[in-house]
């Protein structure tokens, strides 16, 4: 890679190759991302978006390239664990919980001791009335923001969104690109997928965009 | 001191370059090349001459008569129903730690080798219960404890046939296996204890009458014969599962390639 | 780290369960009602029924923690709860010892505390009531300890129930045969200490060795 001489980068994705059963998804895939940059990962629908970022995330193993944080592996590195946060499709809110206890979980989880905070940010998200109402009693858009509340007092460098914006209406969508902008001004990362290009969004100055698509392995069409 | 030391590490790089072939699916087809045809040929002639020894060069048990001559399978098959078990744990594990691929087919390979030989044990006990004790079944511990071991490989086969990915089913089966290797002695133990309250004495005298060498050759025979008979069938079943794995990669398109031509030459 | 994780993922669990009391009730219907079909099918004798007692309420136990074990992990698969727990820099094994305690405390201590009513049923003499008392309270921890590894393995499975019971059942056997046995031994007047030490050793095995292997199992299953 280029930086070599540098410090290593944040994030460096070294040669790796994704598959899922017997179709490669992708191979020789190499990026780094640094502080303040946002990596939007674009490509058509089953390139491999997600397994990009559950790889990133450590969900997915690949024994086929590298992926480092700081110069080090993901995978024998538990700091990384606590600087990362990755929100999927399925948010991981429990039904039976109310919205409160549900981000309370979440702020232990990563760690807080304090967990005063958390209606403050069910308020930032516009959903402070829904604050104990049960988690099944919440809207699709209102469980999203819920799941975004957990970002707002986490401690996490890189951020890992999978389809932030689906779901979302307009001002819901604004209220996360803020969030996201702020973020990335204090320094830190996000990667993330969506649909449609973002270069109308507040994130525009700080983006790069990864397109998938030139990863995709010849071989599988012969 | 230094000529230890290069003595050693010449060992530890032999044995880390031998793992490391055996690890490569090519190597291992190569390797099996040789090796399935000798463990076939071993095969056939210790379990041939085991059989001639222990049909009709071996007296005949003087309580039992000629029945006890069942004993040349069943003895070998449940000996080796435990011990391909403990092959099996032995490539997961290898598998799980190091992610080593061909570890992973031994041990799923392994695993109907293994229920065949348990079946076999069962089946062979059961015929030889039906003259000595006069009964088809009969709740004497080491049965018991061997049909246990034979729905313990079939949790074990149902877990790798369940999952779609290959990569999961192979380290979902590895792991069961494992967890089994703790569980499995206990069963038998537990079985043993229940047993001994169950009928007083087994059936099966500890430390019985000893065997004369007429009998103990062709026993010993057959039992190395069967080790091989596994390896055999393990190298068969192995190679297949690696062609199939591998079918994509270049040297099995070779391979088949010129497996065709020269088909077409014959 | 703010809270400790045992804690943390305990309580979560115990909330989870007291909301959802149908999932903290039907292993204990089922535990009840498979005990009383054996009176129902077998010849109508107290004395029988007195001998038997023992082993039918162990395989009742054994069958109702089944039950249990198969919804798990099953929504917090669905939700996308169990991904989060893998990627958090908490210890994955002790986050599962609290999980499967509190499950246990609502599945296994119960199907125990209820079990001296059956054996009434059953004309159970009480000094082999309190020793099935004692094998259930040492042999149902092991039973969800055990089957929550195999719950891990089949949870992404669409019809994993079914082989839930072909890898779990079978492990579950030196439980069942120690913890029936100690009553048998009671009923013929003999000692139960060793079958008491097995369930125990079995139970600290079990303490040790499963958290690290259900991780393992959830790791393995969910990518």
């Amino acid at each position: 890679m280029s930086q070599t001489n540098d410090t290593p980068a944040m994030l460096a994705i070294n040669n790796l190759e994704c598959s899922r059963g017997d179709r490669t998804l992708f191979r020789q895939l190499s990026y780094s991302i640094n502080a303040g940059q946002c990596l939007h990962i674009v490509g058509a629908n089953g390139s491999g978006k997600t397994t990009l970022l559950r790889s990133v995330a450590g969900l997915v193993y690949s024994p086929k390239g590298k992926i480092q944080w700081q110069g080090e592996n993901i995978q024998s590195n538990p700091s990384y664990q606590s600087t990362m946060i990755y929100l999927g499709h399925s948010e991981g809110l429990k039904n039976e919980l109310t919205s409160v206890e549900n981000l309370e979980f979440y702020s232990c989880l990563d760690g807080h001791s304090d967990q005063s905070h958390v209606d403050g940010d069910l308020a930032q998200m516009g959903i402070l009335e829904c604050a104990d109402l049960t988690a099944n009693k919440l809207s699709f858009g209102q469980r999203r923001r819920l799941a975004f509340a957990r970002l707002l007092h986490s401690k996490a460098k890189l951020w890992i969104l999978d389809e932030p914006f689906t779901g979302i209406d307009d001002a819901g969508r604004a209220l996360i690109e803020t969030i996201c902008v702020e973020h990335l001004d204090a320094q830190g990362m996000i990667l993330l997928t969506n649909h449609r290009t973002l270069s109308q969004s507040r994130l525009a100055p700080s983006l790069a965009v990864l397109d998938l698509m030139d990863f995709q392995s010849s071989l599988d069409h012969s | 001191m230094n000529l230890i030391n290069a003595f050693f590490s010449s060992i530890w790089g032999f044995l880390n370059r031998s793992f490391h072939r055996l690890g490569s699916p090519r190597e291992f087809f190569k390797i099996s090349n040789y090796a399935t045809p000798i463990f076939g040929l071993l095969f056939t002639v210790l379990t041939g001459y085991g059989a001639y020894l222990g049909l009709f060069v071996a007296p005949a048990d003087y309580q039992q008569g000629d029945s006890y001559r069942i004993i040349f399978v069943h003895v070998p098959s449940a000996w080796l129903s435990l011990f391909i078990y403990m092959v099996m744990a032995t490539a997961s594990a290898i598998g799980l730690i190091w992610r080593m691929k061909m570890a992973f087919v031994v041990a799923i390979c392994s695993a109907p080798i293994g229920a065949a030989f348990t079946f076999l044990a069962l089946v062979t006990g059961s015929l030889w219960g039906a003259p000595i004790w006069g009964t088809w079944w009969e709740w004497d511990a080491r049965l018991t404890s061997e049909l246990i071991l034979l729905f313990v490989y079939w949790g074990i086969m149902a877990v790798y046939y369940a999952f779609d990915e290959r990569q999961t089913a192979e380290r979902a089966m590895a792991l069961l296996a494992i967890v089994g290797v703790v569980i499995v002695p206990i069963i038998h133990y537990s079985v043993e204890w229940w047993s001994s309250l169950h009928q007083g004495a087994t059936v099966f005298r500890d430390g019985g009458p000893a065997m004369p060498a007429s009998m103990l050759t062709p026993l010993l025979l057959m039992a190395l014969g069967f080790t091989f008979f596994y390896g055999y069938v393990l190298f068969l079943r192995a190679r297949n599962m690696v062609l199939d794995q591998e079918r994509k990669s270049r040297w099995v398109r070779e391979l088949v390639k010129s497996s065709r031509a020269t088909g077409e030459a014959q | 780290m703010a809270q400790n994780t045992f804690y943390l993922f305990a309580r979560r669990e115990w909330q989870l369960l007291f909301r959802n009391t149908s999932a903290l009730v039907q292993p204990l219907c089922f535990f009840i009602i498979i005990a009383l079909m054996f009176p129902l099918s077998l010849p109508a004798e107290n004395e029988l029924l007195t001998r038997i007692g023992g082993g039918v309420i162990w395989v009742s136990a054994v069958l109702a923690t089944l039950l249990g074990l198969e919804s798990m992990f099953r929504s917090d698969y669905h939700d996308g709860a169990l991904e989060q727990w893998l990627i958090s820099p908490r210890s994955l094994p002790l986050a599962m010892l609290g999980k499967v305690f509190a499950h246990w405390s609502c599945t296994g201590l119960l199907l125990a505390l209820f079990a001296p009513l059956l054996c009434m049923t059953f004309r159970i003499p009480p000094d082999q009531i309190w020793v099935l008392f004692l094998g259930l309270m040492l042999g149902t921890p092991s039973l969800s300890l055990i089957g929550a590894i195999g719950a891990a393995l089949t949870v992404t499975l669409h019809r994993g129930g079914v082989l839930l019971a072909i890898i779990i059942l079978p492990l579950f056997i030196p439980i069942l045969i120690f913890g029936a046995g100690m009553v048998t031994q009671q009923a013929i007047g003999g000692s139960t200490a060793s079958q008491l030490y097995a369930l125990a050793a079995i139970l600290v095995l079990a303490l040790t060795l499963s958290p690290f292997a259900i991780a393992a199992a959830l790791r393995t299953t969910i990518n």
